[in-house]
């Protein structure tokens, strides 16, 4: 029934909120896929944890009662840009009722662009 | 009521006569095509007509999928879901039949967000056999020319290339004359592995950068860099002087028109020998979009330069891919080179 589900809500890379509902024991990769939120390039390697395209940053109070992090998880956490204190990958967070209306946020998945520099000349 | 230019449009645009006649442009031009080609923000793009292919279907087609899981071999047309496969299986203008195929099983241990191929962490262990069914496959089509590619095995000590130097012997042996080209992966950087693999009796050997430097940690897998990528492809010249190298690029990812032109640059002070260029087109909806769809003018182009800087043969359109024609390219051009030669 919907009274189950979960709220959460993210912040993409441009700022906008996205609102979505998942159950109970859904990861956050599966909220992202399922309700088809426009994140672009999340979740390339289906949860499998070898990639870190699922990078979320977490809010400080619920991000200290996540399950502790598994080693295979921290290998690909480390090789994700943006690395916070409160970073996780989404395919390995699942919904728990405490979890209802929290706010996750959508990293940069490279430096903004409109500041790059040409890393061309540095090769 | 309607916009002043969509009125114009209905009293101007094509009527009913237009399409019962059939005779509607192709809309190979860019002029003709009336939808976006450059993505704002929120938006998908839509699919232009050049990109359009027809569904894969025929006796070659279904000849070849059946001899690949009788012999439980992937190809990656099938697992990349490469939108020439009809065109490359059903064997083109000259009834030759072209597969890329792929070793190392379909999973691999990254995920690049350009890519649909299955991912895993520890993928099923190696097929022992498959370097002898490979070869004893190739063998029985009568290929003139074969690419051999492979997925990433992070989790195999020499990231495969023994497997895959192995392959090429076994085709060599059962068959001297056929050209093999071997697009790898960069087994993270390990030069000996390269080494293993550019010796193993290949012509041509291939590793992909994908795209322009500033975009290559969007684009792939953190592991891969475009430093290490045109290291791979100096070192297989370095130790085997006679090979010739290869690499491919996607367009429209986001990159400018001054960075692509700078890459080809550095590729061709590498001693890159050819170079194609393909459209991106989004896979699945976990990968990135495209962000903006390129004419044929444009691949045209982009021809124009990279034969300008002195690649031995640029192959540029939206629907090449690394191996797209590649024996076609390859033979023509070493047929061309060997006449001047002569003469």
């Amino acid at each position: 029934s919907s009274e189950d589900k979960i709220t959460v809500h993210f912040i993409n890379r441009d700022g906008e909120k996205l609102t979505a509902k998942g159950k109970p024991g859904d990861s956050l990769l599966d909220v992202v896929v399922d309700n088809n939120l426009d994140i672009d390039g999340f979740g390339a390697c289906e949860g499998t944890l070898a990639c870190s395209t699922c990078h979320l940053i977490f809010e400080d109070h619920i991000f200290e009662k996540l399950d502790a992090i598994t080693d295979e998880e921290m290998d690909m956490l480390d090789l994700a840009y943006g690395l916070t204190e409160t970073s996780r990958l989404g395919c390995q967070i699942c919904l728990k009722k405490s979890m209802n209306d929290m706010t996750v946020r959508v990293p940069e998945a490279v430096a903004d662009v409109r500041q790059s520099v040409d890393m061309s000349k540095n090769s | 009521s309607l916009p002043g230019e969509k009125k114009e449009f209905l009293q101007n645009g094509p009527d009913l006569q237009d399409f019962v006649s059939g005779d509607l442009s192709d809309k190979s031009r860019w002029a003709d095509y009336k939808g976006n080609l450059k993505r704002e923000k929120g938006e998908r793009l839509h699919l232009p007509p050049w990109l359009k292919t027809k569904i894969p279907m025929g006796k070659n087609y279904n000849k070849l999928k059946n001899t690949l899981r009788s012999l439980n071999l992937h190809t990656v047309c099938e697992e990349a879901r490469c939108p020439n496969i009809g065109e490359c299986w059903g064997g083109g203008e000259y009834a030759t039949a072209t597969a890329t195929i792929m070793l190392m099983g379909d999973t691999c241990t990254r995920g690049c967000r350009f890519c649909s191929v299955k991912t895993a962490k520890n993928p099923p262990p190696l097929d022992p056999q498959e370097p002898y069914n490979t070869a004893k496959a190739i063998a029985a089509w009568g290929l003139d020319y074969v690419v051999l590619t492979s997925v990433d095995r992070d989790d195999m000590p020499d990231g495969g290339a023994e497997h895959f130097a192995k392959t090429v012997r076994h085709l060599k042996e059962r068959n001297p004359k056929i050209l093999v080209e071997c697009l790898t992966p960069d087994f993270r950087g390990d030069l000996n592995a390269v080494e293993k693999v550019a010796s193993s009796g290949l012509d041509v050997y291939a590793h992909n950068v994908e795209t322009v430097p500033a975009l290559q940690r969007k684009v792939r897998d953190p592991r891969a860099n475009f430093e290490q990528s045109v290291r791979v492809l100096k070192h297989a010249k370095e130790v085997q002087p006679g090979v010739i190298s290869k690499t491919s690029i996607m367009l429209g990812l986001g990159e400018t028109d001054e960075q692509i032109y700078s890459t080809m640059k550095l590729l061709r002070e590498a001693d890159v020998d050819c170079l194609t260029l393909g459209q991106y087109m989004q896979p699945t909806k976990r990968h990135l979009k495209v962000e903006e769809y390129i004419t044929p003018e444009k691949f045209k182009y982009w021809e124009k330069v990279g034969n300008d800087l002195g690649f031995h043969y640029t192959a540029s359109g939206p629907l090449v891919r690394s191996s797209y024609k590649a024996g076609e390219f390859f033979l023509k051009n070493l047929v061309e080179k060997r006449k001047t030669k002569a003469i």
